[in-house]
């Protein structure tokens, strides 16, 4: 974990007094609306349908037991006793006083967190792999980059105010679970054939009403010039990305527009400027916030009473099949902790609920919990014998639903329930899915199944990557719900096939059903997966099913 | 969401009128609470919404609806032009008063984008800001509903002397007036009463709150509603408003911001090149340079100038470097980093945002990430 030091703590006061007096000047008219905007933007500051929204940063997902606390607290104290995680790997509060926020600010500085650059024109919270440090088929822990990234991005003089917002995730892992091909700039840690620790970056990638999959811009760029490259790309895409129009002003469109080949040239010639005013002292920083991720120490011990356990108790069982991946240390576990229990808002944890995780991760978990752009938890080193012990306090905290990877592990935007920009319900759509498949009980024949749902063409909930994705729009003020098949978010990501004509919010759910059905019809075995079906079979089946010949013809 | 059907949508105008009259016989000898309780109920009003815009006096009406009927729909027009105070205070009054549906309405973003992309719309054009801020999304919003209530009395103007409770709003809507016959003192009895929290702005002296450009205090004596549009009036004949004073546009002198606080512009040279914000900041000629660029801001929101000032240091250019234009005081650390020697800023900005605004950011090399991974 990520330890502030002097210089950052300084920073962050310092800049939660500068918000304090922005407020403060907003109200006596030294700020109009206007300016006080993207100030408060900057500071994770929305207005939302009802009221304030505060979304704050969880830097590449990863949280200690006394962050969490800190979490629960502010919910508790200055928001209505929960908080949202969001598919970007923050948390954000719903109903926040704005004569609050400075003194919410505040608390999260107490644990070393904030939240700068949530939100308005300027480089996001930098995301990665939420088993960073974990997964067995991690190339390298990105989180230290990441946090490179992060300070490097922090009040960067140049680009605050830039075209648009511009997000950047990093991925160690070849396996890529941090979406990097759907973000404005994408790093995946690789390695040359010499053996060196290098970045294939990406770029232009986004979905929202233009989804576009990010394109190869360096295939290997040596780790000390990352800093310098990125500086490069952002510096020409605010003098080149469009200000005139805010639908085409993402890097993606300057991409598109300009093509790749344009843009890496400008890239190139503007890195070699640069390069030369980075001494290498980034470099030793690296080194020493890598330091600080250096791995717990893992212990050696029997798994006998896992062993048991996943033997004698099929609940147990159930959940270990699907809740928990392959970590590099022997013996220990990835736990996912679910927070889509049947009929729940996907991402939705309460005070009791992030201070229970916070308690697990202290008694079980090396003290360590990660946010998923999933919008689950997870306790990402946990020794196996500990888990049955682990299972049963979730358990109590209804924290215990087997189902991640699978139908009702949804992601969904928060939708017309709370988002000003939504055209359409997303949260109860996707409960209603959630309930449908627990009353069938066919969630785990199904199989891994990744629906994602997004309530407005700004596509927060990544439909078009979702392997069934969802979109509801505003048709003539009723909403209408379009399917799209077989999209996918890794690393050989895909936008979805739009499958035809939408349905009504009523009728989500049994099409939805109907794709099922035919899913299970057509595969050729238990072990086929649905996209690796769809793969095979195309759109024909599952629009067959969707669209019945009568009513077509109709 | 789809909204249920409108009981007098289609109603022939002599039907309307029919009704009208006998709603207002009906109400004839009720107080406000009851008009108000029977419109609400009665099969003859319709689907109503309150339409409160939250200023000086709203709370009279959002508390009687409240204790009537709190699921009552109440249509909240945000112009994105208000005072924070009034969000502030809607967000507080909605939930003190338990409303429960509170539908806030805004422009579309495509049609604001379109036709106030800076938001500057108001200073030429008052009129055409009001239309597309308030009256087309008001219309939008009233669609779902057979009338609206309102809270205009009869004590407000020669216009409004003969107000009934019940009137016609075009062929498709009727307005609800049950504060009709309220005087000033009734107003201010029933607040003090009901012990309802007052507009934080009532007591800095404005008695009648619109959106925050055309919206200024007014002075004892004056007409409540004086402080409305004050400004644009004036304006037409050159005459500008600041903080609500009366200001003389006709000061042309630009205040030049640097770390030691604001100054008179000291550039004796008679060259100065101006750079736009679209300038390619490779294409300018540096060895035919004067000794002072200034580069333009046509919005704080642009933050091309940022790049460009940087690459002309880049390139190696030494002499001096001024931000011009809408650069505001939280930008200054930014223009600082980026390159900039100094600002400068037209008397208006300077006037709203004084000189400690800026000196407070004086001390731009603080907290520095950048400089410190560079090296």
């Amino acid at each position: 974990m990520y330890h502030y030091n002097d210089f950052d703590r300084d920073f962050l006061a310092n800049r939660n007094a500068q918000f304090r007096a922005q407020v403060n000047r907003r109200i006596d008219g030294s700020l109009t609306e206007d300016e006080f905007k993207p100030l408060r933007l900057m500071n994770g500051l929305y207005l939302q349908l009802h009221a304030y929204m505060l979304r704050v940063a969880i830097p590449y997902g990863t949280l200690s037991s006394a962050q969490m606390r800190q979490l629960a607290m502010i919910g508790d104290r200055w928001d209505r006793g929960y908080g949202h995680f969001t598919t970007r790997q923050n948390i954000q509060y719903n109903w926040p006083k704005l004569k609050d926020v400075p003194d919410m600010l505040d608390a999260l500085a107490e644990v070393g967190m904030h939240a700068i650059q949530t939100s308005g024109n300027t480089i996001r919270n930098v995301t990665a792999d939420h088993f960073a440090g974990a997964a067995a088929d991690e190339i390298a822990d990105p989180r230290p980059v990441a946090e490179l990234i992060r300070q490097w991005s922090t009040d960067h003089p140049e680009f605050q105010f830039l075209p648009r917002k511009f997000k950047i995730a990093v991925t160690g892992s070849p396996n890529d679970r941090a979406v990097t091909k759907a973000h404005d700039i994408g790093l995946r840690m690789v390695r040359n054939d010499a053996g060196e620790g290098g970045y294939e970056v990406i770029v232009g990638g986004g979905l929202g009403r233009t989804p576009m999959i990010g394109k190869v811009i360096r295939d290997f760029l040596p780790r000390e010039d990352l800093l310098p490259y990125l500086e490069a790309i952002v510096s020409v895409y605010n003098l080149l990305g469009r200000r005139d129009n805010k639908y085409k002003a993402r890097i993606k469109i300057t991409v598109h527009e300009n093509g790749i080949d344009t843009i890496r040239d400008k890239v190139e010639a503007k890195f070699a400027e640069l390069k030369p005013l980075f001494s290498g002292v980034d470099q030793q920083m690296l080194r020493e916030i890598e330091g600080h991720f250096a791995a717990p120490e893992f212990r050696t011990a029997s798994t006998e009473a896992f062993d048991d356990a996943y033997a004698a108790d099929p609940v147990f069982r159930a959940w270990c099949d699907t809740n928990l991946s392959d970590h590099r240390a022997d013996g220990y576990a990835i736990v996912s902790v679910s927070l889509k229990k049947h009929g729940a808002t996907p991402g939705d944890a309460t005070g009791d609920q992030m201070r229970t995780l916070a308690d697990l991760a202290e008694a079980f978990g090396h003290d360590e919990l990660r946010i998923s752009h999933e919008q689950n938890v997870i306790l990402p080193h946990v020794h196996k014998s500990d888990l049955p012990a682990l299972h049963r306090a979730l358990k109590a905290a209804e924290l215990a639903t087997a189902n991640i990877g699978l139908i009702s592990d949804i992601i969904a935007c928060p939708g017309m329930d709370y988002c000003a920009l939504a055209t359409a319900r997303s949260i109860p759509v996707a409960q209603e899915i959630a309930e449908r498949f627990e009353e069938l009980k066919l969630e785990h024949e199904i199989g891994p199944l990744k629906i994602k749902i997004s309530g407005c063409i700004n596509a927060c909930g990544h439909h078009h990557v979702g392997h069934i994705g969802i979109l509801g729009l505003d048709r003539a003020g009723v909403e209408n719900y379009q399917i799209t098949l077989g999209g996918n978010h890794t690393e050989d990501a895909v936008i979805g096939e739009r499958a035809g004509p939408g349905f009504a919010y009523d009728e989500v759910t049994d099409a939805i059903e109907r794709i099922i059905r035919a899913y299970l019809d057509v595969r050729e075995s238990p072990e086929e997966e649905f996209l690796d079906t769809f793969r095979r079979v195309g759109t024909e089946p599952f629009k067959a099913a969707l669209y019945p010949k009568e009513t077509v013809d109709a | 969401m789809p909204e249920a059907a409108l009981d007098f949508a289609d109603e022939p105008p002599e039907a309307q009128a029919a009704r009208i009259a006998e709603l207002n016989d009906r109400y004839r000898h009720h107080g406000a609470t009851s008009v108000l309780q029977g419109a609400l109920r009665d099969p003859q009003a319709g689907k109503l919404t309150l339409v409160s815009s939250f200023g000086a006096e709203s709370v009279v009406l959002l508390h009687l609806v409240s204790v009537i009927d709190r699921r009552t729909p109440v249509l909240f027009i945000d112009t994105q032009m208000l005072f924070t105070e009034t969000l502030v205070y809607q967000q507080e009054l909605a939930e003190r008063l338990g409303l429960e549906d509170i539908r806030i309405i805004r422009a579309a973003d495509a049609a604001v984008a379109k036709e106030d992309p800076d938001g500057t719309l108001h200073q030429f054009d008052t009129d055409a800001c009001c239309d597309l801020r308030k009256t087309r999304p008001l219309q939008t919003a009233l669609k779902g509903f057979d009338g609206w209530i309102t809270g205009r009395k009869r004590y407000q103007g020669t216009s409004r002397a003969a107000l009934d409770f019940f009137e016609a709003d075009g062929p498709d809507r009727i307005k609800v007036n049950p504060l009709a016959h309220w005087a000033p003192e009734d107003i201010r009895a029933y607040m003090d009463e009901n012990r309802l929290p007052r507009h934080p702005l009532v007591a800095k002296g404005y008695p009648s709150i619109g959106c925050a450009p055309c919206t200024s205090p007014v002075a004892p004596g004056e007409d409540p509603r004086a402080g409305r549009w004050r400004g644009q009036d004036k304006n037409e004949c050159g005459i500008h408003i600041v903080d609500g004073r009366v200001v003389r546009r006709s000061e042309p002198m630009n205040v030049i911001v640097t770390d030691a606080g604001f100054r008179q512009d000291d550039w004796q040279g008679n060259a100065v090149l101006d750079l736009a914000s679209d300038t390619d900041p490779n294409t300018v000629d540096l060895s035919a340079a004067p000794g002072l660029i200034r580069v333009d801001f046509p919005s704080f929101a642009d933050g091309r100038g940022f790049t460009i000032a940087r690459q002309l240091r880049l390139r190696g250019y030494k002499g001096r470097l001024r931000a011009h234009g809408h650069v505001i005081a939280d930008q200054y650390a930014m223009a600082r980093r980026s390159g900039f020697d100094e600002v400068e800023i037209a008397p208006d900005l300077a006037a709203r945002q004084p000189e400690a605004q800026w000196q407070f950011r004086a001390d731009w090399q603080r907290g520095d990430y950048q400089s410190r991974l560079r090296g």
